[in-house]
Parts: C-alpha cells; structure tokens; sequence
C-alpha cells in the first residue's frame, strides 16, 4: 500500500479554502433575488467572483425524495479536462443541514470528466449548491432545489452491521472503447454517524465519519475527497479515469480516528 | 371473548364519565373545546369502513361491525384503546391516537345511531 | 354518449345559496340532500380501491350527482393478497370485483379505456373515440412501469421474468414458475428504489414465497436483491422470517452491493452494480414506476413522474379542477398502497361537492393500515392517521406506527386474522363485494 502524500492539487484545495475569509467580503453584493450560493454564507466565502458562471454545472437528484438519508446525487460540469484547462475543485453544500458542508473534491485531469455520483444526507426540504473551480481560477455555480418527505412505510435506518465494518468494493470496466473514460464505482461501508443521532438508551452516538478518499492510477492523483457528515452512510463515489490511463487503481479511505481502508481495481487498456 | 368485551366496556365506563363530566364545565387549561360536528365525525368514520364495513356494518368476518352498537360501548372501547387500557388490542391504539377524545365521543355517538342492518337491501350482491 | 359541460362559475351559480347543512340520511350518512347537484357530472377515471370508492361515496354523498366511472375491466383484480395467491393461500379468482354494486348504487360505469384529457374543455377521450365531459374529474390511475429504465428489463423481459406488480396474467405467470421450479432452485426477486406501489409488497412477497417453498420445496432458497437500504416494517420482516423460514430467506441491501444494474431475462441472470451475477430459477423483477399514464396525458405529473397535489383536497397542483389519488400521487408521508387510495377517494369526494357548493373543502382526514402476511398465521401492520399541518401533509404526531417486536404468537395470528378479514371489509367498502 501506498503512503498518502500531500499531493499538488490538495495543496491549491487548501489555498481555496484559507483564502475565503479574505475574500468574503467581495463576495456577497445585496441583491433582491440573490441565488442560492449566495445566501448561503460558506458557500458565498468560497467564490471570490460576483458572478459565476451558472450554465455549465448541472445536478441531478429526484426533486422529491422519501428518503432524505441516502439521496442519490449526480454532477455534471460541462467543462474541458485537459492538462492546462480542467476543473480543480468542486464544493457541495446542502443549505438547510445543520451544518451546510457535503464534501469536496479535488480532481486532477487524469479524472478525464468532471462528473460524479454519490449519496448525500438531507434535512428537509432545502437547496444542493454545487460551487467549482477551474485551475484558472474560473467560478462555476449550480443549485437544485429537493423537497425531502419521509413515508409513513419507512423505516428509518437501522443498526449497522459491523461484520462489514469498512468493507471496501470498487468496480472498473472491463473493456474500454478507446477514447473512452472509465467509469469507476466505489462503496465503503461505513455509519458516518453524524453525532446527532442517539441511541436506544437516549445517549447521544458521537459522530465517526469517514473524512478523505483518494484515488490514484498508476500512482498519479485522479480524485481526492473531503467527506463531511452529510454524505450519506455507506459512502457511495462514482467517478471516471481519463482516456488511455491504463494501469493499477489505487483507492484510500481515511476515518476520523486515522483508520484506513484501500481497495485495487485493473483499468484495461483500450 | 364477548365477556372481556363487555366487561372492559364496563371497567372504562368510569373514565368515560369522569370525561363527560370533565368537560361539561370549562376546561381547566383554558382552551376551548370545539365540538364535533356530525359532518366532521361522518368524515372520521369513513376511514373505519375501510376494516368495519360501509357506516359500520360487515358480515361476520373477525371484525366486528360496529353499526348501532350502544353508545356507551363503542365509546368505552375507543377511549380504552386511546390510553392503552385494552388488553390484546392490535392496531386499534394505533389508529384512535390520531384524534382527540371528543372526535372518539362524536363517533361512537355517529355510529350508535346507525341501524345495524340496512334498511334498503342494497349490501351485499 | 350525451355531452355537455358545464363552466365552474355557472356551475356555482347553478348552486346559488343553498343551505350548507348536512343531514343524516337513513343510510347514516350525511346526505347533501339540499343542495342538488343535478345536471353536475363528476367523471372518475380508474375502477381501483381509489376510483371505485371515490365514485361509490360520491354518489353515496349526493344521489343527484351524475357520476360516471371509467374503467376497461369488467372485473378488477386487487394487487393486496396476490402475495397470498403466490404463496398458494388462496384462489386468484377471489381477488376480482366487479361493479354490479356500484352500478345498483347509480353510478354509470363505462367499460373502456380513457385514452386522453383536454383539461381546458373538461373533456376525457375514449379508446372507441367518444368523448366525455365532465364538471369535476378525479384520476386514480395506478401506476405505470418505467420500461427499459432498468437495463434489459422491457416488456417482453417481463414474459420471461415477471414483474407481477400489476395483477392478472403476470400473476398466473409468476405463480406457473414457481409451481414448475424443481426443489432446491432459487428464487430471486429485484427489489426497486423508492418510491414505489406497495413499500411492503416485496418484503410480504417473499414471506408468501418461502411459505410456499416451505411446504412444497424445502430445499430451495430466496434471494430478495433490493435497491435500497432500509424497507417498510424491516424489523418486524427480518424477525418474521427468522423465526418462520430460518435462513431461506437473504436480503441484500444496496451497502452490500444489492442494486441491480442489470437484467438478463432469457438466461434468468441479474447483475449488481459492482458486477455480481446472480442466477435464478424464477425470477421476479419489480420495476421502476410512474403515475398511469392517463395522469400525463392530463399534465398532472411534474418531472418525478408522480403527480403533486393539493395537500387538503388532492386537487392537481397544475391542473385545477382535476382530482388525482391512490398510487400516482406524491401524498408521503402516506404510503402507496390500497387503504391510503380508499380514504384519499372519501376525502376528495367531499372536497368536490363542497366544491360544487361553493363551499370550503371540510376539515381532511386519512388513514392507513398496511397489513403483511409473513405467514399463514403471522400478519404484521403498520398503521398511520394522517392530517394537513401548516399546508403539508403529515402523521398525526403520537398516532400510528408498526406491530410490536417480539410479540406472542397469539398477537401475530390475529393480525393474520385480521388481514384477512380487513380484506372482505375494504373490498365490501370498495366495490361491494367480498
């Protein structure tokens, strides 16, 4: 297994996120109908333009969900991958959670299409605010509104299991067309309890979560995120590897107690 | 089985009372209380056709047919499922929760009135 | 057929000032005996526990309504207990009812499919190319499958690997299969993602099959492969297979790579999302779903593909003057399933001749009982009351919830009891037959 290092792209991640409050105040112009990332206030510290760009991000999540502790979520960010133009980073933020952050990627352009699918955690009714960056330091902005009811029929999540406990399942392609990004699933089974959950006894469960994920393909970086509590249990990540970037995948999960959990798949050569 | 009927119906006749007397006067926590409307308890009793028969009345089938049952009774019962007083219920307590002692009132008192047999032949083909 | 149609607000001045006071009948119900709603047509699109009761309490309600009830089948046969008919509890032909009583009532039931509705014109087109008009509508459609959103799982995948989500020959289908497995096979059944008809259907479906395996074929497995993580009534499931079934019975959740992805109906194969093939001998694929179509043709459904309703009345969010209940509304937190569509029906019958009167629509209320059989002589419920709360739909608080854990056998036989039971009260209710 491979050390974790502090890659390049965590680095600019980092620069990103020490530099909002100083870039807050330009941030948040009063305006009437202000859009979403806009009323959100960690989301209206990360964008250091006035206006993003709103037409290139697009998220799918079902408008109305019974389920509001697993809702599937897809981006899509309409943006070019290549080595000197390609999306660095990517912020998710659900604006009526107690605490608004989802989690962040940061992708190299080995990931090949900025797009991803996981499963994310939702209070009520509320907006996803996706916000993103291009390595040109270009804004992109998108939100979707979900209304979250929870059915009468439905059982809310039960114990886990903890024979399974950080279980790790990664699938790669099997064949690729050439110039064909391979589609990679994974899924780690893991609580994220969030510590606001109590148990039978009424004591509160204190919150264990998986904080990072990262993937490499031939030992260069492809994706690394930042979990927070929203995501949902059995964190669930869809991502791609660009074309022609045959080799070994390497996958990392790190807990908040410093346990890990790695997963290998083979990506075929196309 | 009858007998444990009777006999509960009996035991909750107390309570039963103590509410209606309860309530004659003005309530001690100073709300007021709404009375039920016919109309209104017309409306909860429509969802207990779905297991009790249309207005209350079903063919021997394991659940009893409440129509024309007295007043009392039927009222008893209700008020003994609502606080969990009545022994071997299933998913009675379950339901009666989601209304207030008074819309129970109401319907015992709308179903009591009710004939047990339709007057027009028109129940079952 | 004869046409004609009447505006809202001449229908409203046709009412004028009549008295608002409901009377007890002599059936016990309030009949709105003085306000005439002769001449005032309400068409109900749908014979099932939400159209059939809708169309029975209408005219119930107001004897003088023209009510009108568009259904295709002469017999309608009830998605409740076809579980019971798989697991071989009882005859697929006391799951019919027909509408003689409704009929007798003085309901005019048209035996076609409504394959079109002008909103605007209060107008619903038949499948024989007549039309209909109509003063109010209700739909009560059902569902509809999203075919081919599954992969490899398309109409004529379901000849091979029934859904049996709709009853009728995909049930004689189904129940074939599983009466031709040789002992020692393994039945597989493809659980979807919410939302869905019946959110304890799959589970009770299983129930009944291992029931069945259990005593004809004892040797042979279920496997139940679900798109989701948690289900309706899950402890009570889990416990109520353990104890009746041993270990025949093997969930698998979405976290243990329980999503399929795909099917393979010739060669009865499944696979997961991380690539497991599972391999069936009679394999059961319930698909993803959609308000009937009818609903979209009246452009009631939104983008989910379910139709958005006003909370108190069920009146369509987008199309006023359209009613839609049962399975093909976004009504959580109350569950898809007949008894929910039964007292929808109720609520927006009232709500339309209050409507018809000029009136407010009265105070709503609903209930739900979900009975499951896991066994012969263990049923298990969940049961819920539900209200309108500062304009949303919601769960009376302290109301409903599931069976107790753990209970005697005593409390599970008569809740099996009771299920069955409940099953000749709500059809007697519904249709008029047992």
């Amino acid at each position: 297994m491979r050390k974790p290092r502090f890659s390049r792209f965590h680095f600019n991640l980092s620069i990103v996120v020490a530099s909002a409050a100083w870039l807050f105040a330009a941030a948040a112009p009063a305006v009437a109908q202000r859009a979403p990332w806009e009323r959100m206030e960690a989301a209206a510290k990360l964008l250091d333009v006035a206006a993003p760009k709103t037409d290139a991000i697009r998220l799918d999540l079902p408008a109305v969900t019974q389920d509001g502790s697993a809702v599937p979520l897809t981006v899509t960010i309409d943006h070019p991958m290549t080595a000197d133009h390609y999306i660095e980073s990517l912020h998710l933020f659900a604006s009526g959670n107690p605490s608004p952050e989802v989690a962040e990627f940061s992708f190299s352009p080995l990931a090949g299409e900025a797009r991803l699918s996981t499963r994310i955690r939702l209070d009520g009714t509320q907006n996803v605010i996706a916000l993103a960056r291009t390595n040109r330091g270009e804004w992109l902005a998108g939100a979707r509104e979900v209304r979250v009811t929870v059915s009468g029929c439905l059982t809310q999540a039960g114990a886990f299991d903890g024979d399974d406990f950080m279980r790790t399942r990664v699938r790669a392609p099997n064949r690729l067309r050439r110039g064909e990004a391979a589609e990679i699933r994974t899924l780690i089974n893991h609580p994220m309890e969030t510590g606001l959950r109590k148990d039978a006894d009424g004591q509160a469960v204190p919150e264990r979560i998986l904080t990072e994920f990262r993937a490499r393909v031939a030992g260069q970086p492809v994706i690394h995120a930042k979990f927070h509590r929203a995501v949902a249990a059995n964190p669930y990540l869809l991502f791609h590897v660009a074309p022609g970037q045959a080799g070994t995948l390497d996958l990392e999960w790190t807990e908040d107690t410093g346990k890990t959990a790695t997963a290998t798949a083979e990506i075929p050569a196309a | 089985m009858r007998l444990t009927t009777v006999a509960i119906a009996v035991a909750a006749l107390a309570g039963a009372l103590a509410l209606t007397l309860r309530h004659a006067g003005a309530d001690p926590s100073g709300e007021d209380i709404v009375p039920v409307s016919n109309d209104r308890a017309s409306a909860i009793a429509m969802t207990c056709a779905n297991c009790h028969g249309t207005d209350g009345r079903l063919e021997s089938t394991g659940i009893p047919s409440i129509a024309g049952k007295p007043e009392i009774v039927l009222r008893s019962q209700l008020l003994a499922f609502q606080r969990d007083e009545y022994p071997g219920a299933t998913v009675m307590p379950r339901l009666v929760k989601g209304y207030t002692e008074e819309e129970l009132a109401a319907v015992a008192r709308y179903f009591a009135a009710l004939k047990p047999t339709p007057e027009e032949p028109s129940q079952q083909p | 057929m004869k046409k004609f149609s009447l505006s809202r607000r001449e229908a409203l001045k046709r009412m004028g000032a009549v008295g608002v006071g409901a009377f007890l009948a002599a059936g016990g119900l309030p009949v709105y005996g003085n306000r005439s709603h002769g001449g005032q047509r309400v068409a109900v699109i749908g014979g099932g526990f939400g159209g059939a009761t809708a169309a029975k309490y209408l005219k119930r309600l107001s004897p003088g309504l023209d009510v009108v009830l568009v259904e295709p089948q002469k017999r309608y046969y009830t998605c409740p207990f076809t579980n019971l008919y798989l697991g071989g509890m009882r005859e697929f032909e006391t799951l019919g009812h027909d509408y003689r009583e409704l009929s007798r009532l003085g309901v005019r039931i048209v035996s076609q499919t409504a394959v079109d509705v002008d909103a605007e014109g209060r107008r619903l087109r038949l499948a024989d190319g007549d039309s209909l008009s109509w003063d109010r509508l209700i739909l009560s459609p059902g569902i509809d499958f999203r075919w081919g959103e599954l992969e490899g799982y398309g109409r004529e995948a379901a000849d091979k690997a029934p859904h049996a989500w709709k009853p009728g020959p995909q049930s004689r289908l189904l129940r074939r299969q599983l009466l031709e497995m040789p002992d020692g096979g393994t039945f597989v059944l493809v659980a979807p993602d919410n939302p869905f008809r019946c959110p304890p259907g799959p589970y009770e479906r299983v129930s009944m099959v291992a029931h069945y395996f259990k005593t004809h074929k004892p040797r042979s497995k279920v496997l139940l492969l679900d798109a989701k993580d948690n289900f309706s009534k899950q402890g009570l499931f889990l416990e109520g297979w353990k104890e009746n079934y041993g270990d025949m019975i093997e969930w698998v959740g979405r976290s243990n790579d329980g999503r399929v992805v795909r099917v393979n109906a010739d060669k009865l194969e499944v696979e997961t999302e991380f690539g497991e093939i599972h391999r069936a001998n009679v394999l059961n694929v319930v698909p993803p779903q959609k308000a009937g179509f009818i609903a979209d043709r009246a452009g009631v459904t939104d983008e989910s593909g379910w139709v958005p309703v006003q909370p108190r009345t069920f009146e369509s969010k987008q199309v006023p003057g359209i009613y839609v209940i049962g399975d093909a509304t976004q009504a959580a937190p109350m569950p898809k399933s007949g008894f929910v569509a039964n007292t929808q029906a109720k609520v927006t019958a009232r709500a339309i001749l209050a409507d018809l009167a000029g009136e407010e629509p009265p105070e709503p209320t609903w209930t739900n009982t979900c009975y499951s059989v896991i066994a012969p002589d263990w049923g298990i419920t969940v049961a819920g009351v539900y209200e309108v709360h500062d304009g949303e739909l919601r769960e009376v608080p302290g109301s409903g919830g599931v069976s107790p854990m753990g209970a005697a056998a005593d409390f599970r036989k008569r809740e099996a009891a009771y299920a069955e039971a409940w099953y000749a009260a709500i059809a007697q209710d519904t249709w008029g037959s047992r």
